[in-house]
C-alpha cells in the first residue's frame, strides 16, 4: 500500500513540475457567481463555528451551526422536498465522518420545512494537505447547492498517512476505505483485459484489412472464417460463461451477507419556535450602487413581553452587526471569517429599544464594499429583485429573537 | 489496357487468403494494418467513451450508484450500441469478429485513464469510489456468437441477452465487498454508501443518485435478475437497431462535386480506375 | 513454342515501403498533439487548484481567462493558416496523377486522419471524463472553468483543425475525392465539428434548465448524438481501402507495361 501511495506521489510530482505559487489564493469556490436572489432568499446559515482552523491528516474538525430555510423562498425554485446536508469543500480534501441535522444522522436526504430552523453538525477528517475553504452546505433537489459561510482550514501532514477504517456488521475489518476492494478490481479486470487481448490476438496476428476486404469481395469467406476460428470462439464462449458464474458464486460465498444501496429518507422535526415572534415589514428597500449601501425602512412590531434592540442583519452570509448592541457583538467569534463581517456593521437610525407591543418604523443601513466583492451587486442583472435576510434582535435579558426580512428592492444610482 | 499473359516471376508475388498480392503491396498493407488499427482504437475510444459517459456515466463513475435496478438495466443497453455498429463494419467488410471485444476494451481503457489522471490525480477521489464497470465477458460472448452463427439476428438474441445477463455476475466479484452492511450514526448503510458519503462530491448530493429506492415487489430481493432480464430484452432490440446504424455509417455514398473544377478535376476529366481484374488465384 | 521468360516487374523503381510512406509528418503531428495535451494537463494540475476554484478572483483572470483568449486566437488563426495552405497548394491537374504518387497521398491521408483521431481521443475520452471530476470539486459558477477552457475551447478547435484539414487534403490532392463528395468523410468531420456550436445548447441547459450536476442529463445528449458521427470513419475506411487497392492495381499495371517496354 505504502509503495503504491509513494508511486502516486511521484506521479503527482511529475505533474507539478512548475511550482509557481500564485499570490492571493481563491477565497471561494463558485458561490459568488450564484445569483443574489438565491443567496439572499434560500438558506441562511448562522451561529456557524469551526472547531479549529488547523488539523493534521487524520485529525478532525467539526463544523456546526444552524440554518433557516427562508419563508420567502423564490417561486422559481423547487421547494425543499428533498434536501441533503452537503459538504462545502473543494471535493474530498477532507473526508466526512459524521453529519447530523437536529441530532439525527444526515447520511440520507429528506424533506425540510420552510421558515423553520435546523441545527447541523458535520465532522470532517483531514485528508489532503493544503489550505482549504470549508463551508457548511445544503443541497436542495432541483435548486442546487446552497453554501454557508466559508473559513480556511489548514491540513498538514502527508496524504499517504490518511486512513479511514471501518468495521462491518459481520465483523469484517476494513483498514482503509480509500483502498478497500481495489485489489480485487485490478486483478479481476486485469484478467479479463488479458483474455480480451488473447481472444482478439487470434485474428490480429494475421493480415487484417485490405487483404481480408479483397478476399471477401472475391467470395473466399471459407479462408477468412475457418473451423479453427469457430473452435476458438466456442472455447471462449463456454469459458467466459463458466468463469463469470463461477466467480460470482465464489463472491456470494465469500460475502454471504450483503445489503443493497440504502436509499431511504430521513424525517426530522425542525427546532421549536416561539408562538409569537417579532414581525418585520419592508416599507422601502434601496440599494445604492455607487455607495455600496443597502438602506431599508422597516416597520417592526414587538409582540413579546420584553423590549428588543436590532442586533444584526444577515443576508447572503454577510453579517452586518450593530456595534451598539453588546449582546450582538458577543456573538461575533474573533475567529469567524472577517471578510464576511463588514467592519462598519449595521447602522440603525433609531437606536431606542422597541418596547413590548410597540410598532415602529426604523431605518437601517448596511454599507460595505463586500456587496461588490461578494458579487451581490449583480442583483441589478437579476430578473427577481427582492431582498431577503434575517434580523437578529436581542431583548434586555440577552435572549435572541430572529425575524424574517423580505421585500422589493430598488437600485439607486445617485449616491443618496 | 489489358494485361499481357505472362507467368508471374517467382518471389514477386505471394498468396494471402487465396488472392495474389505483390510483395511490396502486401508489405504496405501490413504497415497500414497497424496504423489503421491504431486509428480505429483511438476513434472508437473517443466516440464510445463520450457516448457512454454521457448516457450511463454517473453509474459508472461512482460505486454508490451501482444499484440493482437502474445500473443493471441501463448500462448494458447503452453499452451494446457501439459493439453492434462496429461488429457490422468489421464482420460484413472484413469477417473480423472482434468488434465487440475491441470496442468494450477500448472503452475500459479510456475509462481507466480518465479515472487515474482526472478523478484521482486531479480531484483526489479514491479508487474505491471510482472504479469503472467490467463488460468484457459480455463482449466476448457477443463476438463468439457472431463467429458461431455468422448471422446478426441470432447474434442479437444470443449475444444481446448474454451481454446483459453476464453484466451483474461479471461485476459481482468486485462489487460484493462494497455491499457489506455497516452501522454508522445508528443507521444501516452499505460500505459503498459510506464511501460515497465520506469522500464528498460537492455537486452530487445523495438524492441525486438514480438508484433503486424500493418498490412493492422485488421478487424476494432478486431485483438484479429482473433488471438483467429486462435489460437483455432491450439489448436485443438495441443491437438490431445499431447493427443497422453501423450499416448506414459504413455505406460508401458519394455525391457529385459541383465545384470539382476549382479543386483540380475539370468536368471533362475523370479519376483513373483500374480495369476489371483477371483472377490470379493460386 | 518456348515458354516466355518471366520478367521482373518491380525492380526498375523503388517499391519498398519507404517509397510510399513518410513517417516524419505523422510522428511530428502525434508528438505535437501529445505535447500540447501534456502541457494542458500539467497546467490544470498546478493552476486548477491555486487559481481555478473561483471565477471572481483576480488570479482566475490571469491564469485562465488569458489562456482562453490566447487559445481562441491561436487556434482560429491556425485554422485559417493550415486550410488556406492546403487550398493554395492544391493539385490543379489531378487527372494526370501517377498511381505511385496517388498511393503516397493515400498514405498521407491516412496519417492525417491518425492525427485527427489522436486529437479526438483526448477530447472525447480523456478531458471529457475528467470534466466530470472537476464538477464535483467546485460549484459551477461560469461557463469557463479550468476544465472547460481546455476541453471546449482548446482540444475541440484542435481536432476541428485536423478533421477539416484531412478532408481538404483529400479533396485537393486525390482525384476520387475531388470528383465526388464522400458522405462518410463529411459526416466523420462535420459531426464532431458541430459539437462546437452544440456547446450553446449545453450552456443554455446548465443556466436555465437543470441545476444539478450529473453527466447523464438530457442537456448533454447533443454531444452523444454528434459523437455517433465518428462511426462514419468505418465507411471512410472502406472507401479509402477500395481506392488504395485500385491505385495499387494501376501501379502494378503500369509496372508491367514498363517492364514490357524494356524487354
Amino acid at each position: 500500500m505504502k509503495r503504491s501511495q509513494s508511486h502516486q506521489r511521484a506521479v503527482r510530482w511529475l505533474f507539478s513540475l512548475m511550482c509557481l505559487m500564485v499570490a492571493g489564493p481563491a477565497l471561494a469556490h463558485g458561490e459568488r457567481n450564484q445569483e443574489p436572489f438565491l443567496r439572499m432568499r434560500t438558506a441562511h446559515f448562522y451561529d456557524v463555528k469551526w472547531s479549529t482552523d488547523h488539523i493534521a491528516v487524520n485529525e478532525e474538525v467539526t463544523v456546526s451551526g444552524r440554518f433557516r430555510l427562508f419563508e420567502d423562498w423564490p417561486a422559481n425554485l423547487p421547494k425543499p422536498e428533498r434536501v441533503f446536508i452537503g459538504n462545502g469543500t473543494p471535493g474530498p480534501v477532507l473526508a466526512r465522518v459524521e453529519s447530523y441535522i437536529n441530532g439525527s444522522p444526515a447520511i440520507q436526504s429528506g424533506p425540510l420545512q420552510l421558515d423553520r430552523d435546523y441545527e447541523f453538525k458535520t465532522v470532517l477528517k483531514g485528508r489532503i494537505p493544503g489550505r482549504h475553504h470549508v463551508h457548511p452546505m445544503v443541497n436542495v433537489e432541483g435548486a442546487g447547492p446552497l453554501l454557508g459561510p466559508g473559513s480556511w482550514v489548514e491540513v498538514s501532514g502527508d496524504h499517504a498517512d490518511f486512513k479511514l477504517p471501518l468495521t462491518t456488521l459481520d465483523g469484517t475489518q476494513i483498514p482503509n476505505l480509500e483502498t478497500w476492494g481495489v485489489d480485487m478490481v485490478v486483478r479481476w479486470q486485469g484478467f479479463w483485459i488479458l483474455l480480451a487481448l488473447v481472444f482478439a490476438g487470434w485474428w490480429l496476428r494475421r493480415p487484417l484489412l485490405m487483404t481480408r476486404l479483397r478476399a471477401l469481395e472475391a467470395g473466399r469467406e471459407d479462408l477468412l472464417v475457418t473451423r479453427g476460428d469457430r473452435l476458438w470462439a466456442a472455447v471462449f464462449l463456454t469459458g467466459t460463461v463458466l468463469t463469470v458464474f463461477g466467480a460470482a458464486t465464489w463472491a456470494e460465498n465469500r460475502y454471504p451477507r450483503t445489503v443493497p444501496l440504502q436509499a431511504g429518507q430521513f424525517r426530522v422535526d425542525p427546532l421549536p419556535r416561539n408562538a409569537h415572534e417579532i414581525t418585520v415589514k419592508v416599507e422601502r428597500a434601496t440599494y445604492d450602487v455607487p455607495g455600496r449601501s443597502m438602506k431599508m425602512t422597516l416597520t417592526l412590531h414587538n409582540p413579546l413581553s420584553r423590549p428588543v434592540q436590532l442586533g444584526e442583519f444577515l443576508t447572503a452570509n454577510l453579517r452586518f452587526v450593530n456595534h451598539a448592541v453588546p449582546a450582538a457583538m458577543a456573538l461575533v467569534d474573533p475567529r469567524y471569517p472577517a471578510d464576511i463581517v463588514p467592519r462598519a456593521g449595521l447602522t440603525v437610525h433609531d437606536a431606542a429599544p422597541l418596547a413590548p407591543g410597540e410598532t415602529r418604523s426604523i431605518k437601517i443601513e448596511a454599507t460595505d464594499a463586500a456587496w461588490e466583492s461578494e458579487r451581490l451587486t449583480s442583483l441589478l442583472t437579476d430578473p427577481d429583485n427582492r431582498v431577503g435576510g434575517l434580523l437578529f434582535l436581542f431583548d434586555d435579558a440577552g435572549e435572541r429573537h430572529i425575524a424574517n426580512v423580505s421585500g422589493a428592492i430598488v437600485p439607486v444610482f445617485t449616491g443618496g | 489496357m489489358t494485361l499481357p499473359i505472362k507467368p508471374p516471376p517467382e518471389g514477386e508475388f505471394i498468396e494471402i487468403y487465396g488472392q495474389r498480392w505483390s510483395r511490396w503491396a502486401a508489405t504496405l498493407s501490413a504497415r497500414l494494418d497497424i496504423v489503421i488499427s491504431l486509428i480505429i482504437i483511438l476513434a472508437i475510444t473517443a466516440a464510445f467513451h463520450l457516448h457512454f459517459q454521457l448516457l450511463a456515466g454517473d453509474w459508472d463513475f461512482w460505486v454508490d450508484w451501482k444499484d440493482r435496478q437502474y445500473w443493471v438495466t441501463l448500462t448494458p443497453i447503452v453499452a451494446i450500441t457501439f459493439p453492434a455498429a462496429l461488429q457490422y463494419v468489421l464482420w460484413e467488410k472484413f469477417r473480423l469478429p472482434i468488434g465487440a471485444t475491441l470496442s468494450i476494451t477500448c472503452l475500459l481503457a479510456g475509462a481507466w485513464i480518465a479515472r487515474v489522471f482526472g478523478f484521482h490525480l486531479w480531484s483526489y477521489f479514491p479508487f474505491s469510489l471510482i472504479w469503472p464497470v467490467l463488460m468484457i465477458p459480455g463482449a466476448l460472448v457477443l463476438d463468439c456468437a457472431l463467429v458461431l452463427t455468422g448471422n446478426f439476428f441470432f447474434t442479437a438474441v444470443i449475444g444481446g441477452m448474454g451481454f446483459a445477463v453476464l453484466f451483474y455476475p461479471g461485476n459481482w466479484p468486485m462489487l460484493a465487498a462494497y455491499h457489506l452492511p455497516v452501522e454508522v450514526m445508528g443507521t444501516l448503510v452499505s460500505v459503498a454508501d459510506y464511501i460515497g458519503y465520506a469522500f464528498t462530491r460537492t455537486a452530487t448530493p445523495e438524492y441525486l443518485r438514480f438508484i433503486e429506492r424500493g418498490t412493492l415487489r422485488t421478487f424476494g430481493g432478486h431485483s438484479a435478475w429482473v433488471a438483467s432480464a429486462f435489460s437483455g430484452f432491450v439489448c436485443v432490440l438495441t443491437y438490431l437497431v445499431w447493427w443497422h446504424i453501423g450499416m448506414l455509417m459504413t455505406r460508401v455514398t458519394t455525391l457529385p462535386n459541383r465545384w470539382r473544377a476549382m479543386f483540380g478535376m475539370p468536368d471533362h476529366q475523370t479519376a483513373a480506375v483500374a480495369p476489371a481484374e483477371k483472377t490470379h488465384e493460386a | 513454342m518456348t515458354k516466355p521468360e518471366p520478367v521482373a516487374l518491380f525492380t526498375t523503381q523503388d517499391w519498398s515501403t519507404r517509397a510510399f510512406v513518410s513517417w516524419r509528418g505523422l510522428i511530428l503531428g502525434l508528438l505535437g498533439v501529445f505535447s500540447l495535451m501534456l502541457a494542458y494537463r500539467m497546467y490544470q494540475q498546478v493552476f486548477g487548484w491555486t487559481a481555478g476554484l473561483d471565477a471572481t478572483a483576480p488570479a482566475f483572470d490571469t491564469y485562465w481567462m488569458n489562456l482562453l483568449k490566447a487559445e481562441l486566437v491561436i487556434l482560429t488563426t491556425s485554422w485559417a493558416a493550415l486550410w488556406s495552405y492546403l487550398w493554395f497548394t492544391r493539385d490543379r491537374n489531378m487527372a494526370q496523377l501517377a498511381p505511385r504518387e496517388e498511393i503516397r497521398r493515400y498514405v498521407n491521408l491516412i496519417f492525417f486522419i491518425f492525427v485527427y483521431a489522436f486529437a479526438v481521443y483526448f477530447t472525447g475520452s480523456f478531458f471529457a471524463e475528467q470534466d466530470a471530476s472537476w464538477h464535483q470539486t467546485v460549484v459551477r459558477d461560469t461557463a469557463f472553468t479550468p476544465s472547460h477552457i481546455v476541453l471546449f475551447y482548446g482540444t475541440m478547435p484542435l481536432f476541428v483543425l485536423f478533421g477539416v484539414g484531412s478532408l481538404l487534403y483529400a479533396m485537393t490532392r486525390l482525384p476520387k475525392f475531388a470528383e465526388r463528395l464522400s458522405l462518410p468523410f463529411m459526416l466523420a468531420v462535420g459531426g464532431p465539428f458541430l459539437i462546437l456550436p452544440n456547446l450553446g445548447y449545453n450552456e443554455w441547459g446548465h443556466a436555465f434548465w437543470l441545476m444539478e450536476e450529473y453527466f447523464s442529463a438530457p442537456l448533454h445528449w447533443g454531444f452523444v448524438v454528434l459523437g455517433w458521427s465518428v462511426l462514419a470513419l468505418g465507411g471512410l475506411l472502406v472507401q479509402i481501402l477500395q481506392h488504395l487497392m485500385d491505385a495499387i492495381r494501376r501501379a502494378e499495371i503500369q509496372a508491367e507495361a514498363q517492364s514490357l517496354s524494356v524487354v
